[in-house]
């Protein structure tokens, strides 16, 4: 699904990521686990293309076979569009705060399928329903909702647009336990039943043992490890993932 | 009072004003321009509700008339400096890097000169009409207006909503307007509130020194202008309805501004 082969990342001649290779298969949760500042983030926004001015990426990342480094900023407008859907941290700031949540809904899955306003309600009704969510909050505004039911909007609309990949940044970070294990349960779901797979980015062993079938452990800019969840957790290789687990509550 | 209240009690006095000023000729019996030199001077009673100036013309009803010119060149002068700012402070700050910084060097430039002198200077080849003297009041006034936006612009630019907005490939304009603009209104609304208050003072400041407004369009400053000398004989209505008008309306608007000010209240505009 996604191959990154030999990523680096400079800014300003800084090494933020340094040749890192990881595959990301279909169909499967991956996680990259990593401490603040190990270039997890970085790596993401290079995958994106949406790294910050200054910052320039080297190496390939193939994404059903076009280099998301190497393409041309339209073809990456294409290709986020519609093969990608990315949650942030920060469900919060993740919206406009003085639109109306049914445009900005609307703005994140309807459009970006082509689908009529009339095909968009009715649809994220149904998917709002299932998620627990009233239908009348696409008539309130952003910060009249909580943490935890924007970062569930989000994850409505992921599976409104049913991407090929989500990635989603460190998702939890930002919600107390109870909504963490929900918002978990969610992306599980969401692999399960439409086949999505998804990349998830995070500092949290647990969520990744209860989530993931694949992580990858970055440290200082480089993979250090990889592999099954299962397999790592019993044998790890690396000291510092070694470390890591130990460190597990 | 409490911050609410105040926030009604002060728009309804500046409503009052400005409806007061706009029904002007309903609401006066007298033409503002019309003389009657056998009633000069006439003092506050039932025939003249605020008495008559030196040529016997109705000082309400010139009153009323001048607070239409003068609020009228407030509000033209207060929306090109809008415009204006909006522009320039928009394009600084979301372009950014070099061109901010020209940008923002040449407007602290201009900032540093007094803009009364500027706005004299432009008098002196413009020969002031009403509309000349809005246009000046509006290209000098807009420097602050320019720094809010360009300050908002650089806060939203960074903004998780607008990098969704953007990887998601929302049109550029969508993002300008529904996005950056749409989150700046509170702060442009009361920067805005400001600048008009200090327009009305700079228009009555220029009509008072005679370089304003034309002598022949009554105004608020024009007025208190000629209500000088009147003032040494004892014709002390002419002078102060006036400057209560202008008292009071900067008044109302500063006070508006600031409960707006208030961050309480911050989300409830947003």
């Amino acid at each position: 699904m996604l191959k990154v082969d030999h990523l680096s990342i400079e800014i300003g001649g800084k090494q933020i990521v340094d040749k890192s290779s990881f595959f990301v298969p279909r169909g499967k949760i991956t996680s990259i686990i990593g401490e603040s500042g190990s270039g997890k983030s970085m790596t993401v926004s290079a995958l994106l293309g949406i790294l910050p001015p200054g910052a320039k990426a080297t190496g390939k990342a193939v994404f059903n076979g076009k280099n998301l480094i190497a393409v041309s900023d339209k073809e990456m407008g294409e290709i986020r569009k519609a093969h990608l859907f990315t949650i942030f941290q920060d469900a919060a700031n993740s919206f406009n705060s003085s639109v109306k949540m049914r445009h900005q809904l609307y703005e994140f899955s309807g459009r970006r399928t082509g689908d009529s306003s009339q095909q968009f309600q009715m649809k994220m009704k149904a998917i709002l329903d299932e998620l627990g969510l009233s239908a009348e909050i696409v008539e309130q505004y952003p910060f009249e909702l909580s943490g935890g039911m924007l970062q569930r909007c989000m994850i409505a609309c992921a599976l409104y647009v049913e991407p090929d990949l989500l990635i989603a940044d460190e998702p939890t970070s930002a919600l107390d336990m109870v909504l963490q294990q929900e918002f978990i349960g969610l992306l599980k779901r969401l692999n399960e039943k439409q086949g999505t797979t998804i990349l998830l980015i995070t500092h949290d062993l647990d969520i990744v043992a209860e989530a993931a079938h694949e992580m990858i452990v970055m440290r200082q800019g480089e993979v250090v490890e990889t592999g099954n969840v299962m397999t790592v957790f019993e044998r790890p290789e690396h000291p510092y993932t070694r470390r890591l687990l130990e460190s597990r509550f | 009072m409490r911050p609410q209240k105040a926030l009604t009690f002060w728009c309804a006095v500046l409503g009052i004003i400005v409806i007061l000023t706009a029904c002007a000729s309903f609401l006066s019996s007298y033409g503002p321009n019309d003389m009657n030199l056998d009633e000069v001077y006439v003092s506050p009673g039932e025939d003249h509700l605020l008495g008559t100036d030196h040529l016997g013309r109705d000082v309400f009803s010139r009153l009323l008339e001048g607070g239409k010119v003068t609020l009228t060149v407030a509000s033209v002068s207060v929306l090109l400096s809008l415009v204006i700012g909006i522009l320039y402070g928009g394009i600084s700050g979301y372009v950014g890097g070099a061109v901010d910084t020209v940008m923002m060097r040449f407007l602290e430039a201009l900032i540093t000169i007094p803009s009364l002198i500027i706005i004299l200077a432009f008098q002196a080849f413009m020969q002031g009409g009403m509309w000349s003297m809005a246009l000046i009041i509006g290209i000098t006034g807009w420097l602050v207006t320019a720094r809010i936006v360009r300050s908002e612009f650089i806060r939203l630019k960074d903004a998780e909503f607008v990098k969704m907005a953007t990887m998601f490939g929302t049109p550029i304009w969508k993002i300008l307007f529904g996005h950056m603009l749409r989150n700046s209104v509170p702060a442009i609304f009361i920067v805005t509130l400001f600048n008009f208050a200090g327009a009305i003072f700079i228009e009555v400041s220029l009509s008072f020194l005679g370089i304003g407004v034309p002598p022949a369009i009554p105004s608020w400053g024009n007025m208190l202008y000629y209500a000088q000398n009147d003032i040494l004989i004892g014709a002390w209505w002419i002078g102060l309805f006036p400057g209560v008008m202008i008292f009071v309306t900067i008044l109302a608007i500063n006070f508006i501004g600031e409960a707006l000010k208030n961050p309480e209240r911050r989300r409830l505009d947003a």
